[in-house]
């Protein structure tokens, strides 16, 4: 068989405009699943029984079913059930930030804990409330620590987008299958999806590298 | 009334009993040295006056307030006694300057500006003028404790809660904490002291007690105490520390 870059050419647009879906995607997901995964984290590191029991279920009940699962109830089910009609793209990122969530919660918990706790007593031996010793002095000690699982997190997202092909989502992955599926040339379109997937990823790897050297790890 | 006094104050963890009804009154001005056997009891009794353990029987209070008055009183007595750590405790993503200055700001809500000067006048005054923008991790044990020091300072406490604040650091740079602490005595600060730096304890200290097994056994002059002590288990401390 012979590579026929051609068709390559003639399926640029339509997988770029593809891309740009899932770019959208992951990166709406994300921002979602930042401030979800940071809530539910410091709820799990440090609220009361009830908030960490509220948070652990949440973490479990996402931990223990697929994202597939989970997109297809926000997609399908919840419509039965709460009456509210969702579009492809909304199901698409609430997964993403549900998701995430999740996972983002077990990062932010387990980087605020990891902090000595000699500095959190330190804070407030100076007679500062809590949130401020978490805010001024924990925090940005957590945080350095978190910066290399985030970015694990943000890359397994942003693949992750490549699954709402079953709800219909013109990602990238769903634009390539409709392609393949009007021209056959396999080779051609599935190479082209792949490299632009690691186009994105390899952009967010060289992202959290910089940042991660800005930063002096503590 | 005293700055500080504790009145029959218990305090367990979980089944284990760690204060056994602590009778204590301490008067503005004074330097207590707080020593004995690892276990007795001492950081346990330094952390209960400023809240960072909550005592369980008896009442607490310093400089007025009860350690049982709730989270905002709390946070008041912690700003009148500051606390110095065996292992510094710095912040580690601040520098000397800004570990310092974190107190007026954030604390006593002082400008930027004032903050760094009143930051930029304790760290000469515990002699690191010239430190000021390193990071904890570019100091040596001594001068870490020295900024510690300095940081606890700015918050303006009328009394220094001290916790081995040597054990952690080598024997050649545990005299430039020492003076330190010395010459903050000397300016009249009031000032509770575990240690077993007896050299320390008898030249600066007003008063040596002596802890066992939860309780104060032995309250009184550390120049008497060190040259003659009754309690025989005191004796043979001194015997190990010496
Ligand atoms: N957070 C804690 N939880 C349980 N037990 C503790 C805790 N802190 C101290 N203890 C116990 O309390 C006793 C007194 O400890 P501490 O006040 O640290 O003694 P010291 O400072 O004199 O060595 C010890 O038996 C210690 O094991
Ligand atoms: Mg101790």
């Amino acid at each position: 068989m012979e590579f026929d870059w051609s068709v390559v050419v003639d399926a640029t647009p339509a997988l770029l405009g593809g891309a740009r879906l899932t770019i959208l995607i992951t990166l709406a997901g994300l921002v979602g699943g930042l401030a979800v995964g940071f809530i539910a984290g410091l709820m799990r590191a440090y609220g009361n029984a009830l908030l960490n029991a509220v948070a652990f279920t949440y973490v479990e009940l996402v931990r223990g079913t697929p994202i597939v699962v989970q997109v297809m109830f926000i997609y399908f089910a919840l419509p039965v059930l709460a009456d509210i009609r969702v579009n492809p793209m909304t199901a698409a990122i609430t997964a993403i930030i549900v998701n995430a969530g999740a996972y983002i919660a077990e990062i932010v918990r387990g980087s605020f804990l990891s902090v000595h706790k000699g500095l959190r007593e330190a804070g407030l031996a100076l007679g500062l409330p809590t949130w401020k010793v978490l805010f001024y002095i924990v925090g940005p000690v957590a945080f350095r620590r978190m910066i290399p699982p985030l970015g694990n997190q943000f890359i397994v997202s942003l693949k992750d987008t490549s699954l709402f092909i079953v709800i219909g989502v013109g990602e990238l992955t769903r634009q390539g299958q409709e392609i393949m599926a009007a021209n056959f040339r396999a080779v051609e379109i599935w190479s082209a999806v792949a490299i632009l997937y690691l186009i994105m990823t390899g952009t967010l790897t060289l992202i959290l590298r910089a940042t991660e050297k800005r930063m002096r790890m503590l | 009334m005293s700055l500080v006094e504790f009145r029959k104050v218990t305090k367990t963890f979980d089944t284990v009993v760690v204060l056994k009804e602590v009778d204590l009154a301490i008067d503005a001005g004074e330097v207590v040295v707080l020593i004995g056997p690892s276990g007795s009891g001492k950081s346990t009794l330094l952390r209960c006056i400023n809240a960072l353990e909550q005592i369980n029987g008896g009442d607490l209070v310093v400089d007025g307030i009860s350690v049982k008055a709730g989270s905002s009183k709390i946070r008041l007595i912690r700003q009148e006694a500051g606390m110095v750590f065996q292992q510094f405790n710095l912040f580690p993503q601040m520098t000397a300057l800004e570990n310092v200055a974190f107190g007026p700001r954030r604390v006593r809500g002082a400008s930027r500006r004032e903050a760094t000067e009143q930051a930029e006048a304790l760290l000469a005054k515990v002699g690191l003028a010239d430190r000021g923008h390193h990071y904890p991790a570019e100091l040596s044990g001594g001068q870490q404790q020295r900024v510690a020091i300095a940081r606890a300072l700015a918050v303006k406490p009328k009394l220094m809660l001290f916790d081995e604040p040597t054990s952690a650091l080598d024997p050649e740079l545990r005299h430039e904490v020492l003076r330190v602490m010395q010459a903050l005595a000397e300016e009249g600060m009031t000032m509770i002291v575990v240690t077993h730096e007896m050299a320390f304890a008898r030249k600066v200290g007003t008063r040596l007690i002596f802890m066992e097994d939860g309780k104060i056994a032995v309250d009184g002059e550390p120049a008497d105490l060190l040259a003659k002590a009754e309690n025989p288990r005191l004796r043979e401390f001194l015997q190990h520390v010496n």
